[in-house]
C-alpha cells in the first residue's frame, strides 16, 4: 500500500467507494425486484436506485425549526465514513485494502456507529415521530447487537484469529463455518436483519405508525446520504457474513474469485429479501423479548459449543 | 319485539299522554311524546325491555317547530317523536342511559342549535372550530 | 382555518418519572386513508388518552339533498362514500319506493343484491389489504388488492364503473346481464374463492400476523351494546346482528346464508369475521346469478312523491345504514337523514385505544374499518 496511486485506486474504485456505491445500487435493485416478484408485482427497472439517488440529491433540503442544523448535516457523513472505513478491512474476492490481527473487532465497532448516528438523527431533528423512532432504534440496537456480536465471534474463536482475512482464508483449508456452526450463521442473519432495520424488524421506521421514524424530517441531500449509508451497510454486512461463514472466495484464481464471492453474496441477499416479505412487522417489545429471551441464549449456547469443540 | 307490550308499558308510564302507534314504512312504528317524557320513555325501553340499540337521532326543522326523532331498533323499528320550540330548544340527554347517543346529540346540537342538558362533551362534531355558532345549517330560516 | 387549538409540539411533562408526549395522528398520516384527527397522549409507549376530531370531509350532504329533486339525490348519495356507494343508493331508493308504493320487479332486486354483495367483497378485500399494510405485512396487502381486481373488473363489466356504479334508479336498476356474462362471472368467482381461501389460511396460521392482532383493540359485548356498535365490529364481539337476516330487504329473503360471528372481540376476531363474510358473500353471489329470474328491470316512478315519512335500513359492509326521508309532496325531499355505520365505531375508539401500545394504534384504527367520508357526510 505504499504506492499512492494504487492506494487511491483501492480507496476510491475497488474495493472502495466506487465499487461499494455500485454494489449498493445493485443490491437495492435485486432486493426490490425479488420482493416484488414474491408479492405478485413486477418491480422497478435496473436504473431505479440510481434515479432515486440523483432525484434526492437534487431536492430541497430543509429541517424543522429547533433541529440541530450542524449535527443533522454531519451525522449522515459520519455514518458513511464509518461504513466505508469498515469496508476497507473486509476482503472482496480475496484481497482486503488492509488487514491486521483484530480487525474484526474494529469493523464491528465501526458498524455500530451508524446505529448511534441514526438514533441521534432522530433525537436532534425534534419531531415527535423521529424522537419515538430514535428511541425504538436504540431499543432495537440492544436487542439484536448482543446475539449478533456473539454469533460473529464464533468463527473467530474457532479459527483462532480475529482478522477477517485470515478467517476467510482458513475456511478453504478446513470447512465453511456455516457447516460447523449453522446456528451461528442463522443468528448472524437474524442479527443482520435487525441491524439493517429490514422487515420484520423495520420497527424504527414503521411507515404506518410513525411516519419515517428518525429520518422523518430529513430531505434532499441529507436523506440521499442516509439511504446510501444504509444500503452500503447492507453490502458490507453481506460481505462480512460471506467472509466469516461462507468461506470468502476460496482458493480460486483472481478473476473467478470475485465472481464466486459475488454468487455467495447473492445467496445471502436472496435470503434477506425473502425474509422481508414473509412476515408482519414485530412490535418493539416483542422484538426485545425475542432478542433477549431467544436469540441471546442461543448465541451463548453456540459459543459454548464452539469452545468445547475447540478444546477437544 | 313485541310492539303492543311496549306500547302498553308506555301507556302505563305516561297516563297523561295519548300514546298512539303510527306505522311508517319500512317496518317502523312512530310514537309521539312530549319532550320531558323522552328520557323516561328511553329508561323504560332500556331497563324493562333491554331495547338499547339507538340507530340515530334525527333533528328536523318542520317550519313551525324543531322535531326530534329517536330511532330505536330491535328486529323492528320504534321511533319516539317529540317537538321542541324553535327558540332556545333544549331537552335532557340520553347519554346516561345510552352512551352511544353522544355523537348523534352533538350533531343535532350543532346543526339545529338544540341544547342537550347534561351532555358530557358538547363540542361540535362535524363543523369546524371557527364556525359561527349562530349559523345553524339545518335550520330553514338560514 | 385550523381545526385544533395550538398544540405544544411536542409536549413533554414529567409525571411520575415518565414522559408524556402528545402524538398527532392525522389529519394527514400514513396510517389513515382519510382525514381524521386523533391527539394521543402517550406515556412511554402506552396510550393514556385520546381526543377524536371529525369533520374534515364534511360536505353537508343532508342539506344538499334538500335542494335537489329525488332523482338527482340518487347521484348525490352515491358520492357520500367510494367503497359503499351502492348500498347508499339501494337504501335511499328503497325508501323512496316504499313512500311511493312502488313494487320493484324481482329481477331488479336480484341485480341490486348482486351488486351489494360484490361491493361487500370488494370492501372487505380492500380493508384486509389496509390492515395488513398497517401492521407491516405488505405481502398480504399486495395479494388482497390483486384479488380485489377480479371483483372490480366484474363490477366494471356490469355497470361501467369500478367504484361508483350508478346502478340503482328509483323503481329498479338500469343494468342487465345475459347468460354469457353470468357464466364468465361465475368462473371468476370460483377463482376468487380459491384465492380468498388461501388468504384465510395464511391469516389463520401466520404467527406474526396473530401476534400483532390478537388482544389488540378489545371490545366486550357489553361495550358494543352500550355504544350501539353495528356491523362486523359488533359481530366480532359476539353480538349477533345482521340486517340481511333480521330485516331482509332487496332479495335477501330468498337467499340462504350464514351470519359470521366471533367471540374474542379483538382485531383478530374482526379479521376472521370479515374474511369469512367475504366467502359467504361469494356463495350468495353464486345463488343470485344462478337463480336470476326473468322479468323487467324497472317500473315507472312518479316525479312527485306523496307526503309521508320513511325509515329505510340496509346492511352496508360496515354495518347498519339508516336513511330517514320526509316528503312534503313536492319533487324535493323536505329532510334526508343519513346515519352511517362508521359513526358507531368511531365513538368506541377512545375506549379501544386506552392502554394500547403506540405501535398497535394503526392496527386498532384499521380494525374498525374506518370510512370517514361516510361518517362525515
Amino acid at each position: 500500500m505504499t504506492d499512492p496511486l494504487s492506494a487511491l485506486f483501492t480507496l476510491l474504485i475497488f474495493p472502495g467507494f466506487g465499487f461499494l456505491f455500485v454494489c449498493a445500487l445493485a443490491v437495492q435493485w435485486i432486493d426490490r425486484r425479488v420482493a416484488a416478484r414474491l408479492q405478485g408485482r413486477i418491480g422497478p427497472p435496473w436504473f431505479q436506485p440510481l434515479a432515486d439517488f440523483i432525484k434526492l440529491m437534487a431536492k430541497e433540503d430543509m429541517l424543522p425549526i429547533g433541529a440541530h442544523e450542524w449535527a443533522c448535516a454531519t451525522l449522515p457523513l459520519v455514518s458513511l465514513a464509518a461504513v466505508l472505513t469498515a469496508a476497507l478491512y473486509i476482503p472482496v474476492g480475496g484481497r482486503a485494502a488492509s488487514a491486521f490481527e483484530g480487525d474484526l473487532i474494529v469493523v464491528l465497532f465501526l458498524l455500530s456507529i451508524p446505529a448511534l448516528a441514526y438514533f441521534l438523527a432522530g433525537w436532534l431533528s425534534v419531531s415527535v415521530f423521529s424522537i419515538i423512532g430514535g428511541n425504538r432504534s436504540l431499543l432495537q440496537y440492544f436487542a439484536y447487537e448482543v446475539p449478533f456480536l456473539m454469533a460473529l465471534s464464533g468463527p473467530a474463536i474457532l479459527s483462532g484469529s480475529w482478522s477477517i482475512s485470515r478467517i476467510a482464508a482458513q475456511q478453504s483449508q478446513t470447512a465453511w463455518m456455516v457447516l460447523v456452526q449453522p446456528l451461528g450463521f442463522l443468528l448472524a442473519l437474524v442479527g443482520l436483519i435487525g441491524k439493517l432495520k429490514r422487515s420484520p424488524f423495520d420497527i424504527p421506521k414503521a411507515k404506518s405508525e410513525i411516519g419515517a421514524g428518525p429520518l422523518t424530517e430529513f430531505s434532499g441531500r441529507k436523506l440521499a446520504l442516509w439511504h446510501l449509508t444504509l444500503h452500503m451497510q447492507m453490502v458490507v454486512g453481506i460481505f462480512l457474513l460471506v467472509n466469516l461463514f461462507l468461506g470468502g472466495c476460496g482458493n480460486w484464481p483472481s478473476g473467478l474469485a470475485v465472481f464466486i464471492f459475488g454468487i455467495k453474496a447473492l445467496l445471502i441477499l436472496l435470503i434477506l429479501s425473502v425474509a422481508s416479505v414473509l412476515y408482519a412487522r414485530l412490535r418493539i417489545d416483542q422484538l426485545a423479548n425475542l432478542g433477549w429471551r431467544v436469540l441471546a441464549p442461543l448465541a451463548l449456547a453456540q459459543i459454548l459449543v464452539i469452545i468445547w469443540i475447540g478444546i477437544r | 319485539m313485541f310492539m303492543e307490550v311496549i306500547l302498553q308499558a308506555l301507556r302505563e308510564t305516561f297516563p297523561a299522554e295519548t300514546i298512539e302507534a303510527q306505522p311508517v314504512p319500512i317496518s317502523e312504528t312512530f310514537v309521539a311524546l312530549s319532550p320531558d317524557c323522552i328520557h323516561r320513555a328511553a329508561q323504560v325501553l332500556v331497563e324493562r325491555f333491554d331495547l338499547r340499540h339507538l340507530s340515530t337521532i334525527t333533528g328536523q326543522d318542520t317550519g313551525s317547530e324543531i322535531e326530534l326523532l329517536y330511532h330505536f331498533w330491535d328486529g323492528g323499528g320504534l321511533t319516539l317523536r317529540t317537538s321542541l320550540p324553535r327558540e332556545e330548544p333544549h331537552i335532557a340527554t340520553l347519554t346516561d342511559l345510552i352512551p352511544g347517543a353522544a355523537f348523534y346529540e352533538r350533531e343535532v346540537s350543532e346543526m339545529l342549535g338544540v341544547t342537550f342538558d347534561g351532555h358530557p362533551d358538547p363540542r361540535p362534531l362535524l363543523l369546524p372550530n371557527d364556525w359561527d355558532k349562530e349559523q345553524l345549517p339545518m335550520k330553514n330560516d338560514q | 382555518m385550523t381545526n385544533e387549538q395550538s398544540i405544544d409540539y411536542p409536549t413533554k411533562r414529567l409525571t411520575d418519572q415518565m414522559t408524556r408526549m402528545t402524538i398527532p395522528i392525522g389529519p394527514q398520516h400514513p396510517a389513515l386513508k382519510e382525514p381524521i384527527s386523533f391527539l394521543l397522549t402517550v406515556e412511554g409507549e402506552r396510550i393514556v388518552e385520546s381526543v377524536l376530531r371529525l369533520g374534515y370531509v364534511h360536505r353537508g350532504i343532508e342539506r344538499i339533498c334538500q335542494n335537489r329533486n329525488y332523482v338527482q339525490n340518487v347521484h348525490v348519495v352515491e358520492r357520500i362514500c367510494g367503497i359503499c356507494s351502492h348500498i347508499h343508493t339501494t337504501t335511499y331508493c328503497q325508501g323512496i319506493e316504499a313512500l311511493t308504493g312502488l313494487e320493484v320487479p324481482l329481477r331488479a332486486l336480484y341485480l341490486r343484491t348482486l351488486l351489494c354483495e360484490l361491493e361487500r367483497i370488494h370492501s372487505h378485500l380492500l380493508w384486509l389489504g389496509v390492515l395488513a399494510e398497517d401492521i407491516g405485512f405488505t405481502t398480504i396487502f399486495m395479494y388482497a388488492w390483486r384479488d380485489r381486481e377480479i371483483v372490480l373488473d366484474i363490477m366494471e363489466e356490469l355497470s361501467g364503473g369500478r367504484v361508483a356504479h350508478a346502478v340503482n334508479v328509483i323503481g329498479g336498476v338500469r343494468i342487465d346481464v345475459d347468460q354469457e356474462q353470468v357464466h364468465s362471472i361465475l368462473a371468476r368467482l370460483d377463482e376468487l374463492e380459491r384465492q380468498i381461501e388461501t388468504l384465510l389460511g395464511v391469516i389463520q396460521h401466520e404467527r406474526t400476523f396473530q401476534v400483532r392482532t390478537r388482544g389488540v383493540g378489545h371490545l366486550s359485548a357489553e361495550q358494543v351494546r352500550r355504544y350501539c356498535v353495528v356491523g362486523p365490529t359488533a359481530r366480532a364481539s359476539g353480538v349477533d346482528v345482521d340486517l340481511r337476516r333480521d330485516a331482509p330487504y332487496a332479495a335477501y329473503d330468498r337467499l340462504d346464508f350464514q351470519v359470521m360471528t366471533a367471540d374474542e372481540g379483538d382485531v383478530w376476531a374482526r379479521t376472521l369475521v370479515r374474511v369469512q363474510e367475504t366467502i359467504e358473500s361469494l356463495h350468495m353471489c353464486r345463488q343470485l346469478l344462478t337463480g336470476l329470474p326473468q322479468g323487467v328491470l324497472t317500473v315507472r316512478a312518479p316525479r312527485r312523491v306523496p307526503p309521508g315519512e320513511v325509515v329505510s335500513r340496509g346492511e352496508a359492509p360496515r354495518g347498519e345504514l339508516v336513511y330517514y326521508v320526509r316528503s312534503d309532496g313536492s319533487d324535493r325531499p323536505a329532510r334526508v337523514k343519513i346515519r352511517t355505520p362508521t359513526l358507531t365505531t368511531l365513538i368506541t375508539l377512545p375506549d379501544q385505544l386506552r392502554g394500547v401500545h403506540t405501535a398497535d394504534v394503526p392496527a386498532v384504527l384499521a380494525g374498525v374499518d374506518l370510512c370517514i367520508a361516510c361518517a362525515d357526510r
